[in-house]
């Protein structure tokens, strides 16, 4: 590649995407079902910000890959999950994380929290709209100009919705989305956000064969991630195995049988 | 039928390179250098918004001098070329003489061929790792690529400063010593520079993937009592 300079009329600013595209450094080409899936992952507001928890499982006809991460850190303060095709979900990770520090870069100025989120639009949009690899992403993240955790959704078509509650993306959806529903309290503790993230994909991944579970004879925990004040992190996969095993280990006591709560 | 004056190849070099040199001379200059840990980049820029010094990638840093539009241009294309680059390939395929090599180029080509010499001064600075080396490249308006050693001046003051920091920077100090080094000989014997004309860029490393910073007023100030 040569010094990409542009004249004034054609210069495609610090959008990213729209360079590349310019360039050629992204290229579409389309097969379908070649590639494996990436699924569930949880997003769960509470009163300090955001938790995110996902599986670590890409599935095809059988399991494709046992430590895939689906949630990465975009920047220092936004989370960024995929669900769908792996490939082209890990690649639109990597053009995200890309895009949100080249604009950074050109400008001087971080984009907001919501410029983010709409940002990510189009490209879902492009994507799944010219292409059978659909891919689904959520966003989460500290909006440092408000002070606040916010979780931001997308649907096939590209179109973004803010969740004040909690949102789910992937396959084990709706066990995942009914754990939370039933747990969920507007003012919970981020312990307490962690430990019911956990269990909605713990819930996902007993009834959904696509999404993976804690893998103790591996040592494979699911992701838990969280943002607040202080940005992203991620808990050690320490804090995952403890948090996993107890869950395990009061399940076992009850032969298998959720119970009707939450524990 | 319009009649053309013969113009001596050698004439047409010198008043090109006047020209450029007039435009660079009218900026303030800039002071680049490697200190114990990392690199500090030092101008003298009343602007707080308008920066002539940027990062470019995890280890790469930009800064220039002379007309700010021609500049930062470069600058973009500099970000475009590395995102691009790192994209493509990896994020350690990115490196800074590839840079540099494209800003001589373009540099060159626009003294020779363009409408008019770009008036501009560049340069490229790159914090070393296990695989590469610390490096300041200076990219001098007709294309001229020098790879500095130590430290590097850029800007129509630049021999004069060049010899104060010389005289004042010896070895590789802390960065508080090489910033006030680096005010001093911006500043000169009959000057004192305040902190808010100060612009300070650093690349070093604190254990994350990106190394560039920008220090605000009062980190300055700090370094420098």
């Amino acid at each position: 590649m040569g010094l990409p300079l542009y004249d004034a009329q054609s210069d495609p600013g610090p959008s990213f995407v729209r360079f590349a595209e310019m360039s050629g450094l992204t290229t579409r080409s389309d097969s379908h079902d070649l590639s494996a899936h990436a699924t569930t992952v949880v997003a769960v507001r509470h009163r300090d910000g955001v938790v995110m928890a996902g599986d670590r499982q890409a599935t095809t006809y059988y399991v494709a890959n046992r430590d895939v991460r689906k949630i990465e850190a975009a920047d220092r303060f936004t989370a960024l999950a995929i669900s769908g095709s792996a490939a082209r979900g890990l690649e639109f990770i990597r053009l995200a994380q890309l895009s949100f520090e080249h604009y950074e870069k050109m400008t001087d100025t971080a984009l907001s929290l919501e410029g983010k989120a709409n940002y990510l639009s189009p490209l879902i949009q492009r994507n799944n709209l010219t292409s059978t690899l659909v891919v689904l992403p959520l966003l989460a993240g500290w909006d440092l100009a408000h002070q606040r955790g916010r979780i931001f959704e997308y649907d096939g078509a590209g179109g973004c919705y803010e969740r004040q509650d909690f949102s789910v993306i992937g396959s084990g959806s709706p066990f995942a989305e009914s754990t939370l529903r039933l747990g969920f309290t507007p003012d919970m503790t981020q312990e307490d956000a962690v430990a019911l993230a956990a269990l909605a994909i713990y819930e996902a991944a007993d009834n959904d064969p696509s999404t993976g579970g804690p893998d103790f004879v591996r040592n494979i925990y699911p992701m838990l991630v969280t943002l607040s004040a202080e940005g992203f992190r991620e808990l050690d996969q320490d804090v995952a195995a403890a948090t996993f095993r107890s869950i395990n280990d009061r399940r076992a006591e009850s032969g298998g049988v959720a119970g009707g709560t939450l524990r | 039928m319009s009649n053309y004056f013969y113009v001596a190849p050698e004439q047409l070099i010198k008043d090109r390179a006047e020209f450029a040199q007039k435009g660079i001379a009218r900026g303030r200059s800039i002071v680049a250098a490697i200190y114990d840990v990392g690199v500090v980049m030092v101008a003298e820029n009343p602007s707080a918004s308008l920066n002539k010094i940027s990062e470019i990638y995890d280890r790469i840093a930009f800064a220039g001098v002379g007309k700010y539009n021609e500049f930062d241009r470069l600058r973009e294309a500099g970000i475009r070329w590395a995102d691009g680059t790192g994209y493509t390939y990896s994020r350690e395929d990115v490196d800074a003489r590839a840079l540099a090599n494209f800003y001589a180029q373009h540099l060159g080509d626009m003294f020779t061929e363009g409408q008019k010499p770009l008036e501009v001064e560049v340069l490229v600075a790159q914090l070393g790792n296990k695989f590469r080396s610390t490096k300041l490249y200076r990219i001098a308006y007709e294309g001229t690529i020098s790879d500095e050693t130590d430290f590097a001046v850029l800007g129509g003051d630049a021999e004069t400063i060049k010899e104060r920091f010389a005289s004042l920077e010896v070895g590789r100090l802390s960065l508080a010593q090489t910033l006030k080094n680096a005010v001093s000989a911006l500043a000169g014997p009959d000057r004192q520079l305040p902190v808010e004309d100060l612009e300070v860029g650093v690349l070093e490393d604190h254990g994350e993937r990106r190394t560039f910073s920008r220090l605000g007023d009062e980190q300055i100030a700090r370094l420098l009592t």
